[in-house]
């Protein structure tokens, strides 16, 4: 009999698109056109927001190659450190801040954004918090989710049964044979590959014997200690043998729940929320043909008829990730700003620290009248934010050329502001390429680069209205004194449409 | 229409926890606005939960000067039998907190001693999950508060309105694990000029970003409605809040810490009458792992004095009476007092509870400090007890339903 996918905590029930799927074709290779839309959504799905000029890249590659590329990434990346600044990640009061935007850094700017995507869908499926594990572990983690972000779930599965942070975050280092912990055998099944109702409690308790003796050594790596592992015959998931923690994981990656499970998880993050269970049967196929091969079934998503349909177009809600790195990224924000982890935190999606091992539950519940609010505040804060000038030449520079040479070392300066910190987006660039101090044409710039002209007409002549100040009790029109506020103002609200909310 | 985790609540039955787990926390959150007939408690009541982030050391605060094992354990953090503030011949309040000893004496005040659970946990994240949700045994979705919320506002509510959106309100910039709701939108609020669309001098920004939002745009995504009507919620919502309570005068000048200033606050919306029915403010840096006596005095000195403050200006505007304050804190600390005059983490402390119509004196046993758990204290009262107590006496909610059955109630209300 077949098992059932007990979908029941899932709040993203309930937000399936409206509309008949074609199950028979859904995951057929896409053959349509590739524009500019088609490109923006492979790009927002698969990365942290693009940018005009990798919207125009994709396009010119097609849809194969582009898909390509992103699998399978032939440059290596930038030259991001591995882990971040050793001295600050071992000072408690400082690490944890480090360590979020060591890795929030490498999203913002990465080559390979589907690789740094996949990474933090494993982080959030694997959710293990900063608040309980210590930031060099965490920063370890996540380079084990990188290295294998699009590599074999089965492995993937084995190595974080192994993982230093997951030892310490669900205390399976504390897992013996003389007291079994059940608490990573437990989410292994419930949480990380099967769901809840697809195994008993003794399932449970014999795989949680199988993991004994998988723990940390003195220099916190793991070790196998063979004399606290209880050798004995388990019976899990119905098969019986003298299994250790690795035979637990292939067990379950041979389960046809399993199957369904992960790929369901997958369609969630890419395509649009509560899947038709048909469409998780297909995938579940072609993940179980592949030998639980990630690239492939990830690949076969992100190349699929569904993925580039209406029904999938803006489907889901940004995560705050997502909003706040598709927020930086289009205002050419070069490096990610040391508030960014608050304001994430104030959007419901505190990196490095979900609220509990079941990760965030996405979806619906990213809206609330809070998170809204963070978002567009810090659109606000973003757009607006512009680097304080330099400070002006003291009273005695008297000349011009004095300004270019060393003033006296009387009183030490203030250190210049870190122009890569603020938008390097400006006003006049948008003008520039509007072709003048034209409303219309400098809206349609703002539309066409913030969300791919995705603006009902109605909105469009709201925006309009700010621009030309028709609204205004003291209207000034658009122009050479004041287009440099205006801008700012048209590109946050354009930021905070409904349309820029989702993905 | 489709709300915010509206649906996981129709087939919640075994689903949250697994058919091993009590069903109460995954049961279809049936809305019932008021409380029973014939209940004689207030509708109008508010609770006001202040958390002690980072463990507070009870034994510090509630001190047992009489016994000579606490003079022993703590030779150099000890308080000195004659500074505290006695309560009776074996307890006394941390000398610093002469607002809250007051209040004691008025009879509004009532200590609840050994506050803990079983097995506890001694690790702040995990912890503080497990007294925010009420569920010491394993992680669940939704907080304690957020479940009763859940049975307060109609899940069939489409969108956060004015008229239930400050039911519950956190004066904090994220919303705590305790008003995580089902499908109950619980507004953060930091500060009450940060409620709202910010935008500096640009006020046409401000009207246009409403404009932006107030007539429903079309479209596929299934999301567009729930995103739409949440934001005209959080766009008009500061406004609506702010226009409600600018003619509430403060009746006591409050101390300037922050803390003080969320109380401040907190009166202020409770004066209002806005629907609210729960707040929740905070204070922290009670993690005193070294020098204790400075930074936990000044801590209870801010609790002490910003809840008496606080105390006066409900009273003086009639609502001390429908008003109860309850503290928590995700553990007490260790008996014996560490080599870098500190305390490290520990288990059970004392709660107070605080309000016009609280009984106030001493609830339950004060742990023994010989009697010890690997070093730490054994707890007399279980907290969902308490927080039993308060639902079903004061929030007029049936607890069972929220947190459980079969916790006996505390004689605090």
């Amino acid at each position: 009999m077949r098992t059932m996918l007990d979908t029941s905590t899932d709040p993203q029930v309930g937000f399936r698109p409206p509309g008949k799927l074609d199950v028979a074709t859904a995951l057929d290779r896409y053959r349509g056109s590739f524009g500019k839309r088609q490109a923006a959504h492979l790009a927002r799905r698969t990365g942290f927001g693009p940018t005009a000029a990798e919207v125009a890249a994709l396009t010119e590659l097609g849809v194969d190659r582009s898909v390509d590329s992103l699998l399978h990434p032939s440059e290596p990346d930038l030259d991001f450190p591995a882990y971040p600044d050793a001295e600050k990640l071992y000072d408690p009061k400082v690490r944890n801040g480090v360590a979020k935007l060591w890795w929030l850094d490498r999203m913002l700017r990465t080559k390979h954004p589907l690789v740094e995507k996949m990474t933090l869908f494993w982080h959030g499926h694997f959710a293990t918090s900063i608040n309980k594990v210590p930031a060099n572990y965490m920063a370890g983690q996540i380079d084990l989710f990188r290295s294998q972000a699009l590599g074999n779930f089965r492995t993937l599965l084995s190595s974080v049964s192994k993982d230093p942070a997951m030892l310490i975050w669900l205390d399976n280092r504390y897992n013996v044979a003389a007291h079994p912990n059940e608490n990573f055998a437990r989410e292994i099944m419930e949480l990380f590959a099967l769901g809840l109702g697809n195994y008993t409690e003794a399932d449970v308790k014999d795989a949680a014997r199988a993991f004994t003796g998988w723990t940390l050594d003195k220099n916190g790596a793991f070790i196998y200690r063979d004399q606290l592992h209880d050798p004995g015959i388990k019976t899990f998931l119905g098969r019986t043998g003298p299994w250790n923690g690795d035979d637990v994981v292939a067990i379950i990656v041979e389960q046809p729940i399993h199957q369904r499970f992960i790929c369901r998880k997958l369609l969630e993050y890419f395509i649009y929320s509560d899947p038709e269970p048909e469409l998780t049967d297909a995938l579940a196929q072609v993940y179980a043909l592949s030998g639980y091969d990630l690239a492939k079934t990830v690949g076969t998503i992100i190349r699929s008829n569904l993925f580039y349909s209406t029904r999938a177009y803006r489907a889901l809600p940004k995560s705050p990730v997502e909003f706040a790195m598709g927020l930086m990224r289009v205002m050419d924000v070069r490096q990610v700003p040391g508030d960014i982890p608050f304001w994430l935190a104030r959007m419901g999606q505190d990196v490095l620290a979900p609220p509990s091992v079941k990760g965030w539950d996405g979806g619906p519940t990213w809206i609330s009248t809070a998170t809204l609010l963070a978002r567009f505040n810090l659109v606000n804060r973003i757009v607006r934010a512009v680097p304080p000038k330099p400070p002006a030449p003291s009273a005695m520079a008297v000349a011009p050329s004095a300004a270019a040479s060393p003033a006296p070392a009387m009183t030490p300066a203030a250190p210049p502001p870190n122009p890569n910190l603020f938008a390097a987006l400006t006003p006049d660039q948008i003008v520039a390429q509007a072709g003048g101090i034209d409303a219309g044409k400098v809206l349609e710039t703002i539309v066409d680069g913030a969300v791919q002209g995705d603006v009902t007409s109605d909105l469009r002549q709201t925006l309009l209205g700010y621009l030309n100040a028709t609204n205004a009790t003291l209207p000034t029109p658009f122009g050479p004194e004041n287009y440099q506020e205006r801008i700012r103002g048209a590109l946050a609200l354009v930021l905070n449409l409904p349309s820029n909310q989702l993905d | 229409m489709a709300t915010r985790r509206i649906f996981i609540s129709r087939s919640l039955g075994v689903a949250v926890l697994g058919g091993t787990l009590p069903s109460f926390f995954g049961k279809a959150a049936v809305a019932d606005p008021l409380p029973a007939l014939g209940s004689t408690i207030d509708p109008r009541n508010v609770l006001v939960v202040v958390q002690m982030g980072g463990g507070n050391d009870g034994l510090n605060t509630v001190v047992p000067f009489s016994d000579d094992a606490y003079h022993r354990v703590r030779p150099a953090i000890g308080i000195d039998q004659k500074v505290v503030l006695k309560i009776d011949d074996r307890i006394g309040l941390n000398p610093v907190m002469t607002g809250l000893n007051e209040l004691y004496k008025e009879g509004n005040l009532a200590i609840v001693q050994g506050v803990g659970y079983p097995n506890p946990n001694r690790s702040h994240f995990e912890a503080t999950q497990i007294w925010e949700t009420a569920s010491p045994e394993r992680p669940v979705a939704t907080g304690w508060l957020g479940r009763y919320l859940d049975r307060v506002i109609p899940a069939s509510t489409a969108a956060p309105s004015n008229a239930t959106l400050f039911t519950a309100v956190t004066l904090g910039d994220t919303v705590p694990a305790a008003l995580i709701a089902q499908h109950v939108d619980v507004p953060a609020i930091g500060a009450l000029n940060t409620f709202q669309y910010n935008v500096g001098k640009d006020a046409a920004s401000k009207t246009t970003a409403n404009r932006l939002y107030d007539g429903a745009q079309p479209g596929v995504s299934p999301y567009l409605d729930l995103i739409q009507s949440t934001a005209r919620a959080a766009l008009h919502g500061g406004e609506y809040l702010r226009g409600k309570i600018a003619s509430y005068q403060r009746a006591v000048t409050y101390p300037v810490d922050p803390f003080s200033q969320q109380l401040a606050l907190a009166a202020q919306i409770i004066g209002s009458e806005v629907g609210t029915r729960v707040i929740f403010v905070s204070i922290g840096s009670f993690d005193t792992h070294a020098g204790q006596r400075n930074q936990q005095d000044r801590l209870l000195g801010y609790l002490s004095n910003g809840l008496s403050a606080f105390y006066k200006d409900l009273a003086a505007h009639g609502n001390a009476d429908r008003t109860l304050v309850l503290t928590f804190s995700e553990f007490g600390r260790r008996v014996q007092q560490n080599a870098s005059n500190g305390t490290d983490h520990g288990t059970a402390m004392p709660l107070f509870v605080l309000g016009g119509k609280v009984k106030g004196g001493v609830y339950g046993k004060h742990p023994s400090l010989t009697d010890l758990d690997h070093g730490d204290l054994k707890f007399n009262v279980d907290f969902r007890s308490v927080y039993a107590t308060v639902l079903d006496k004061w929030l007029g909610r049936d607890s069972s339903q929220i947190i459980g059955s079969s916790f006996d109630p505390v004689a605090f209300v």
